[in-house]
């Protein structure tokens, strides 16, 4: 099990959740936040979607519970400074005080949960929408803000500014997503928000109209018969087209679009223009090895493991995975404390072993290791955490003196395919082939099935690796050495590997042999790397039989 | 004749301090040239031709260039590593080609 803290960074709606989870699991928590209370984004929420509850009802469940939890510990005012791989397993985290200007101090965490959020998109950078400049634009979080009770007007739906009641409401939806120079991706939570706002108006006061500029209503799931119901029940005014301008010259704000649907042009007269704006991620330190998407959220590997990010031991919950909604966050976190609870408590592992009197200390599997399992230990040796180990193999692929091994994977099992060529038994193009365990296995393993193939695959001798990345190249030299006529990789296609960068590794590595086989006078095409899906049997055949072909021409090995 | 790194293939052992070819150079000849991150030669006169750096390099990016008391360019000689086996190819200047496969008794 390991040692040291599950560290939660954020004390919003998906930090709570997994902190509270967590903390009743009897895990010893610790919950970050950098503002000076917790609640973060959802503190400040009038009402929820769809049932117009108040947030404060879930948040304060959640906040009690903490509050009876002696293993969860919060800091506020606390902000992250960085983080450190310290010792298999463990993470040195540095924190900073930002009540006191001191330096960051440290301790260490046997996990870590991002839940860090993201802020909402600077809305005074949509030039034509005069957000800043012109009192009544606000954004739709504003908005929220101001029809809470113990908001700055008390709850009453009047203008911020002027101090008039609002009659004539205006919601720009897509304020600044979907949009090249912006924010190019759909936020996804804005069009609900939108209509939930539009209900809360029409119930607060009778005479309220409401307008909506939309490119496209998005409301995925349930949320289309929420998008009906209040379609049906407040006839809002809805215009398809982003508005060209906003002007606050006369009285009250105009808004004109074109309507896209039919193709005219629409003015309207508003007290109050409402952006619904997209997120941005949050700020958080670089962690070494930790990929971001291109916006700079921590997806996952979508869509087969979503928490599973590029260090073990680390998760991202709530916005810090994509901008998403209250639902989502709390679905995201109950996620993430899954896996961390799995991490604490599993027992049945495969890592690999460290052969010492090999080991040169060179490092290159803590380097490549996809899930930075690997440290090197006090005594310079690499040590491997088995709760972090997915047991890919790379490690074992890129190590250049071939003492790190899964177990029953390794250079004996090649030295026992080439005896078994030498002895005469396979007939020729004898061919080694690696296969994927994920994919090309078992399209290999529905192909021997087939009766056809058997007269094409009898000099083929197959070995399952965990990932195409863990094949060593001093297997492949031995194989060839030792008279085999050609090795082929069957990976996966590159992009798909689970492990990231497994068939890319294979294909550096094999590039690097292919260049020296040919400065040694040996065809190049004696190897080859090819990308195969699950349902690949047919072509992986078709490969094997091309390859064959290719073997065949060029004449038995000239190590033989 | 000292060993030519092959600066494509070279990773500098992704950025190690003593990469292999470092550690294993028994006259200490080897380098890691700080701005590239590639492997270097420091003095290339005192190399040995012992080859060891050739035979450990993970990316198979070093070459000893033959001296001419042994073959004239294009000759070459070249090792490949495998478990149990390693292989030599010599490759003479007019591309004969001679290989010798020996138990590796590491």
């Amino acid at each position: 099990m390991a040692k040291g803290k599950t560290i939660v960074v954020g004390g919003g709606i998906a930090g709570l959740t997994a902190a509270e989870r967590l903390g009743q699991a009897g895990v010893e928590v610790v919950l970050l936040e950098k503002a000076d209370r917790l609640g973060g984004r959802v503190a400040n929420l009038h009402r929820y979607y769809p049932r117009l509850c108040p947030p404060r009802c879930g948040l304060e469940v959640l906040l009690n519970s903490i509050d009876n939890l002696s293993n969860v510990e919060v800091l506020l005012s606390t902000e992250i400074a960085g983080v450190q791989k310290k010792s298999p397993g463990i993470y040195t985290v540095f924190l900073r005080d930002l009540k006191r200007e001191a330096d960051p101090y440290e301790i260490e965490a046997g996990g870590l949960i991002l839940a860090t959020g993201a802020e909402l998109y600077n809305a005074a950078k949509i030039s034509e929408y005069g957000y800043g400049n012109l009192p009544g634009v606000i954004t739709s979080m504003e908005l929220e803000s101001l029809l809470r009770p113990e908001g700055p007007t008390g709850g009453r739906l009047v203008h911020p500014v002027t101090g008039k009641p609002v009659r004539r409401v205006a919601f720009i939806q897509c304020a600044g997503s979907r949009d090249k120079n912006h924010l190019s991706y759909c936020s996804g939570y804005c069009c609900t928000v939108t209509l939930k706002q539009i209900e809360y108006l029409h119930r607060e006061c009778k005479d309220v109209s409401t307008w909506i500029f939309y490119r496209d209503i998005r409301t995925p799931g349930s949320k289309e018969e929420y998008y009906r119901h209040v379609r049906e029940e407040y006839s809002p005014v809805f215009v398809r087209g982003m508005p060209s301008s906003i002007d606050g010259a006369g009285e009250g704000l105009t808004v004109r679009a074109d309507d896209t649907l039919s193709g005219k042009k629409v003015e309207g007269n508003f007290d109050l223009v409402v952006l619904a704006t997209g997120m941005v991620p949050s700020e958080l330190p670089d962690i070494e090895g930790l990929e971001k998407d291109g916006h700079g959220f921590f997806p996952g590997h979508i869509p087969c493991a979503p928490t599973e990010l590029r260090r073990s031991g680390i998760w991202a919950a709530g916005c810090a995975q994509q901008p998403m909604d209250v639902e989502d966050s709390v679905r995201s976190a109950l996620s993430a404390v899954a896996q961390c609870l799995v991490r604490l408590q599993q027992e049945n592992t495969v890592y690999p072993e460290v052969n010492k009197k090999k080991c040169d200390h060179c490092g290159r599997c803590v380097k490549e290791c996809p899930y930075g399992a690997c440290v090197l230990g006090p005594d310079g040796y690499p040590e491997i955490y088995p709760g972090d180990c997915r047991g890919c193999g790379v490690c074992q692929g890129g190590c250049p003196l071939s003492c790190l091994n899964l177990p029953g994977q390794g250079m004996k099992k090649i030295e026992d395919v080439v005896d078994k060529v030498l002895s005469g038994d396979v007939p020729g193009p004898a061919v080694l082939l690696f296969l994927c365990s994920n994919d090309a296995y078992p399209a290999w393993n529905r192909l021997v099935r087939k009766d056809e193939a058997k007269e094409v695959l009898k000099g083929v001798m197959p070995i399952s690796v965990p990932c195409i990345g863990s094949v060593n190249m001093a297997w492949i030299n031995e194989a060839l050495i030792g008279g085999l006529d050609g090795v082929m990789l069957a990976g996966c296609h590159p992009g798909q590997c689970h492990h990231g960068g497994g068939a890319n590794h294979a294909d550096t590595r094999l590039q690097n042999l292919k260049e020296t086989l040919g400065r040694m006078m040996i065809e190049p095409e004696r190897l080859c790397l090819t990308g195969i899906t699950i349902d690949d049997s047919d072509r992986l055949f078709s490969e094997i039989k091309r390859f064959s072909d290719v073997l065949a021409k060029l004449g038995p090995s000239p190590f033989k | 004749m000292p060993p030519k790194v092959d600066l494509q293939k070279c990773d500098g052992c992704k950025g190690e301090k003593e990469p292999l070819c470092v550690a294993i150079c028994p006259g200490d000849l080897l380098m890691l040239n700080e701005e590239t991150v590639k492997a270097a030669c420091r003095s290339t006169r005192d190399c040995w031709d012992c080859m060891s750096c050739i035979k450990v390099c993970p990316q198979g990016a070093l070459e000893t260039k033959l001296p001419y008391q042994l073959g004239y360019h294009p000759a070459r000689l070249i090792p490949l590593m495998g478990g149990k086996r390693v292989s030599w190819t010599c490759v003479s200047q007019d591309g004969k080609v001679e290989r010798f496969n020996y138990k590796n008794r590491n």
